[in-house]
């Protein structure tokens, strides 16, 4: 009975200090503040892999991108080493506010100027104020300076602009996978040339992403349109690839059937179908950099 | 000091982290640290959300939280402990180690630091600097940016302590 009792005296006294530390720190899980936190990190960049992701860049911070397409010509006299054809499109973005991005590009392929504005409606919010998605509106307009077949002589700057407008919905639904569906509308001026044609179109994108490693994601993305071209055959663009990312640099390599950098006319004008062949096989390559102008001041240095 | 065997609290404490390497310099704060003190036994905790740490530059908090310390899955880190030999009769600020146990990503890692108890009427502050090792908490750096990121993280704290009412 001695014995026991001293056992137990024994353990009232290892254990004292441990449960009055517990005490403490019970009392400061009550007492301490929760911030609300945004969910961080749905998708890695500001485009998934072909399109925009509902990310915008945070206040203050400038991106840098160099965008390829690699493909061959179907036409094996027209052979030359490596990729037979490239386009390209280098741009920038800035980060206007956490909420709103802005950016302008230039691509080879139709010697296109294109801008753009990203604004981030809602942050997906997973404690606190809970909100399940994080909603983005995208614009854009692109004017292209390459005359194609459909313009007549005395076409106008107008006839030469595009437009896509798209709400972009996503969700990070857990920390590895997230989800993106992307309603569009895409006004091009050049397709009322024709008169079967319509200038506006909708379209509907999904895109998804899988963390593999800490630094690396598979991507991919998909986009529908119920009321395609129709003058030309055209597929729906779709892009499987993957995203690596070393610090300040994000590089996405894909295979994809888009040739184009641009919505309206990577979704719309899509032209070819997704297959292992020559002229529908297209390797894409994107380098995207950032610089940061804004720095957050830090107080507690020494 | 009024309630010398009482506990005191500090909602608002600041931790500070900074890896400095030939590369680049990683600065961030949390200015939202819980800590409390227990003057009747010199115990002290401190419990910080990972989140709340803001980086100078914002694509770092997102590596922070996304590819090193994994804030989905350890959103917080805390720290248990003594302050050995603490006697808040003295009015001029004294040096004074601190031992304890520190938990991060749900590793637990024995600390051992000075600090500086400064008494001011009915509070008193704690401050000091200690270093950690980043490879003690599993913390996977890819070779690539090895150069990038210190091995040790010299961490910067100071907390003000008032009386704690319930």
């Amino acid at each position: 009975m001695k014995t026991k009792l001293f056992f137990i005296l024994l353990l009232a006294i290892g254990c004292a200090p441990q449960a009055v530390a517990q005490d403490l720190l019970s009392k400061l899980s009550q007492e301490q503040i929760t911030p609300e936190f945004n969910t961080q990190a749905t998708f890695k960049a500001t485009r998934i892999s072909i399109g925009h992701s509902v990310e915008t860049r945070k206040r203050g911070v400038l991106e840098i991108s160099a965008m390829n397409r690699f493909w061959n010509d179907p036409d094996k006299s027209k052979r030359s080493f490596l990729a037979d054809k490239l386009n390209t499109r280098i741009g920038v973005e800035y980060g206007v506010s956490d909420r709103l991005t802005i950016g302008v590009g230039y691509g080879t392929g139709y010697r296109s100027w294109d801008v753009f504005a990203k604004y981030r409606l809602f942050f997906q919010r997973d404690s606190g104020k809970k909100f399940p998605f994080s909603i983005t509106l995208f614009q854009n307009g692109v004017h292209r300076n390459k005359e194609t077949f459909l313009f007549l002589p005395n076409q106008s700057f107008e006839d030469e602009l595009a437009f896509s407008t798209q709400l972009l919905i996503a969700r990070k639904i857990t920390s590895n996978f997230s989800l993106q569906v992307a309603p569009s509308y895409i006004y091009r001026a050049e397709d009322g040339f024709l008169e079967s044609e319509s200038t506006s179109r909708f379209a509907i994108g999904f895109g998804g992403r899988y963390k593999i490693g800490k630094h690396v994601s598979v991507v991919s993305e998909y986009y529908y349109v119920p009321n395609p071209f129709s003058f030309v055959k055209t597929y729906g663009a779709f892009s499987v690839g993957a995203n690596w990312e070393i610090a300040d640099v994000m590089l996405q390599f894909k295979l994809t059937n888009a040739r184009n950098f641009v919505e309206d006319k990577f979704i719309v004008k899509t032209a070819n179908n997704f297959n292992f062949k020559d002229g529908n096989l297209h390797f894409g390559f994107h380098a995207t950099y950032v610089i940061h102008f804004f720095k957050r001041k830090i107080r507690n240095e020494q | 000091m009024a309630q010398e065997q009482g506990e005191f609290i500090d909602r608002q404490g600041s931790i500070a982290l900074f890896s400095y390497t030939s590369v680049e310099n990683i600065k961030a704060e949390n200015n939202q640290v819980a800590s409390i003190v227990d003057l009747s036994n010199n115990q002290i905790a401190v419990r910080m959300l990972m989140r709340a740490f803001v980086f100078e530059k914002a694509l770092m908090e997102e590596h922070f939280n996304e590819s090193y310390i994994e804030s989905d899955l350890y959103p917080q880190a805390i720290f248990q402990g003594t302050i050995i030999g603490l006697d808040l009769s003295i009015t001029e600020p004294q040096t004074r180690k601190i031992q304890g146990v520190f938990t991060l990503r749900g590793i637990e890692k024995e600390l051992d630091f000075k600090a500086t108890i400064s008494k001011e009427k009915n509070r008193f502050t704690i401050s000091g600097k200690l270093e950690l090792t980043v490879a003690d908490f599993n913390i996977k750096i890819p070779p690539l940016l090895a150069p990038n990121i210190a091995d040790t993280i010299t961490i910067n704290f100071s907390f003000e302590y008032e009386p704690y009412e319930n």
